[in-house]
């Protein structure tokens, strides 16, 4: 009786204890959370932000170095921010670079010549140094950047936004996100793509590739160095203009663009001219010898230069072709296409 | 044997190592001089040798002895006195909750606890949704022809405000709208697939399908406003000349010149797609 009554107390005063604590408990209970108010904005319209150019933190310098060289040296500008590039030949052995209002640069030689001993590959590269649009950038920036190399010099450059002018060179390879591109007297080469500028090339050499986005491109007398040298020249949006072109190669296409050439046809060359809106004008001489092809949908087929038609299809649908032979014996080929345009043959004038 | 000779038992102390160390070094000297007490030295290890080895069972049984058990009984108590509170009080509420009683008024009062606590946790139903008149009646629509419908996904503007009532959520289903931009090279690819190829067309198809998925990426971010404008439109325009010519070899299989039209324009939406990969290139390398 007594372990009974001992053990009916001790369970009376572990329920007590228990039932204060869960009281405790229940009364320390947070009360439950509130939503908070969360104002959800209307979304934003996607509107496409162009990237700005890297641009300098903090106002430019003028600096000025030069280095001597191999005549044969290939020069490297791995990235130019902005500004306006000047690249000039002169004659003499040596690189001078002179930035107005722009950052240091540095030359990096990264091989020289076993004979002379002179480098024959450098590296133009900025000071690296903070931009405000970007991170630590090697890019060479500035409002006026004038480099003067050897006659002989072969330059590559890459840019976002300048304007570059290179003359009196051996070969240019360019490539710019945007801005204009001009090139003179390349002796043995070109190479040049903009993505939003102009391209004009004149009195220029050699292989020569012309690449544009949304830009025109213009070529005033240009020709091959060597036999088989290819010219091309290819734009998006824009118009293509060549004027005495002496390539035996020719392939140049535009989407939306006209296409106009002014030269002469010499024996065993290929002049393709391709649009799909927009018309085709060729000025060549009279006297002319080649194979013709021109296709066309929705515009027309003039020609100044009698041709003797050996196939015509102008029967009413989007694709009409004409094909036959200017002159006697020639062994050009000339193919002219344009859906939407008008194709034109005139007379050159002497 | 000499009369300075050792006794047997101090040699078998001395090869127990029980005799202190002076002792230890005087055996020794003895031993090395007196031939018959080494002898007897030899015989005692033999005879131990024996039988340690006849009794190597035994001796490695472990028997705890008195002194084993106070050292343990000691260690026991250390370790008891080092514990920690919770232990001790678990240790506490092991012993007594063995009793039936307390765990019976323990379980009582947990089970009281708990449904106290659900009780008083539950949330307020929502006015508008306590009570719903059995009239009220939601209008449904009329029956529309089944269609293969896609769970729309949820867009910022659908997104009601946070500080509305919270309300059960519907999936709601609508068909799925995509815009032109993103559907206008795969469309026209699967398009192409379903009708046929000519002969050459179904790499440029593929090639145009590959392009297309990477560009579709990139020309956003790599392409500035008029140049995205232009793009769409030269696109459009490639576009339109491929239907077209599509549509005239279909009618006339003969026709070299709209077949040659046609891979022509391929040949331009390549090259359009490449230029967007091209710039793309172009501006990573000068990052």
């Amino acid at each position: 009786m007594k372990k009974f009554i001992e053990i009916t107390y001790r369970g009376i005063t572990i329920a007590v204890i228990c039932l204060t604590a869960s009281i405790a408990g229940l009364a320390q209970a947070t009360p439950p959370p509130v939503r908070p108010k969360i104002e959800v904005k209307p979304p934003t319209p996607h509107v496409v932000i162009p990237r700005k150019p890297a641009m300098p933190a903090s106002p430019g310098e003028n600096s000025e170095k030069s280095i001597k060289v191999d005549r044969d040296v290939n020069i490297t500008l791995p990235c130019i921010s902005r500004g306006s590039l000047k690249v000039t030949g002169w004659n003499r052995n040596e690189v001078r670079v002179f930035v107005d209002n722009g950052n240091k640069f540095n030359f990096t030689v990264s091989e020289k010549s076993p004979s002379t001993g002179e480098p024959v590959w450098i590296k133009i590269s900025g000071v690296p140094g903070r931009v405000r649009y970007g991170p630590m950038s090697e890019c060479l920036w500035g409002e006026d950047i004038e480099i003067d190399v050897p006659v002989n010099a072969s330059v590559s450059i890459k840019g976002q936004d300048i304007t570059s002018r290179i003359d009196s060179i051996r070969k240019a390879e360019i490539k710019v996100v945007g801005g204009n591109i001009v090139l003179r007297n390349i002796a043995n080469g070109i190479a040049a793509y903009a993505g939003q500028g102009d391209i004009t090339v004149e009195s220029s050499k050699g292989s020569i590739s012309l690449e544009s986005t949304t830009g025109n491109i213009l070529v005033f007398d240009a020709g091959p160095s060597d036999i088989g040298d290819p010219f091309r020249a290819k734009t998006n949006g824009g118009a293509i203009s060549l004027q005495t072109v002496d390539h035996r190669q020719l392939d140049v296409s535009s989407i939306s663009g006209s296409v106009t050439y002014s030269g002469n046809i010499r024996s065993g060359g290929s002049y393709n001219l391709r649009t799909l809106q927009g018309s085709i004008r060729m000025a060549i001489p009279e006297k002319s010898a080649s194979k013709i092809s021109a296709t066309y949908g929705f515009g027309t087929f003039r020609s100044e230069i009698p041709i003797n038609i050996s196939t015509e299809n102008i029967s009413e649908g989007p694709v009409k072709i004409v094909g036959g032979s200017l002159g006697v014996g020639g062994d050009a080929i000339i193919r002219l296409s344009s859906n939407n345009g008008s194709i034109t043959i005139s007379k050159k004038k002497p | 044997m000499k009369e300075n000779c050792l006794e047997i038992g101090i040699v078998q102390a001395f090869m127990d190592g029980e005799l202190p160390h002076d002792q230890i070094a005087r055996v020794s000297d003895h031993l090395e001089r007196c031939d018959s007490c080494a002898f007897m030295l030899g015989q005692a290890e033999d005879e131990a040798s024996l039988v340690f080895s006849a009794l190597d069972r035994e001796f490695n049984t472990l028997v705890p002895t008195q002194r084993l058990w106070t050292k343990i009984n000691d260690s026991i108590e250390t370790q008891n006195g080092n514990r920690p509170f919770w232990q001790k009080a678990q240790a506490f509420l092991a012993t007594a909750f063995a009793s039936p009683s307390l765990v019976g008024a323990a379980g009582l009062l947990i089970a009281v606890g708990a449904f106290s606590l659900v009780m008083l946790n539950r949330e307020p139903i929502p006015a508008d949704m306590v009570s719903v008149p059995k009239s009220m009646t939601v209008p449904v629509p009329d029956a529309e022809p089944i269609r293969v419908l896609e769970p729309v996904v949820s867009s910022p503007a659908m997104e009601t405000t946070a500080d509305e009532v919270p309300r059960i959520q519907r999936a709601v289903y609508r068909p799925q709208v995509q815009t032109a931009a993103l559907t206008t090279v795969p469309e026209r690819a699967v398009t192409a697939l379903s009708n046929g190829y000519m002969e050459g067309e179904e790499s440029y198809v593929k090639t145009i399908s590959s392009l297309a998925r990477t560009v579709e990426d990139q020309k956003d971010s790599v392409l500035r406003p008029s140049e995205r404008v232009a793009y769409e439109r030269d696109m459009a325009l490639v576009d339109d000349t491929i239907a077209k010519m599509r549509q005239e070899v279909k009618r006339n299989p003969r026709n070299e010149s709209a077949k040659q039209v046609l891979y022509s324009s391929y040949q331009n939406k390549i090259d359009l797609l490449n230029s967007v990969s091209q710039k793309e290139e172009l501006v990573a390398s000068l990052r």
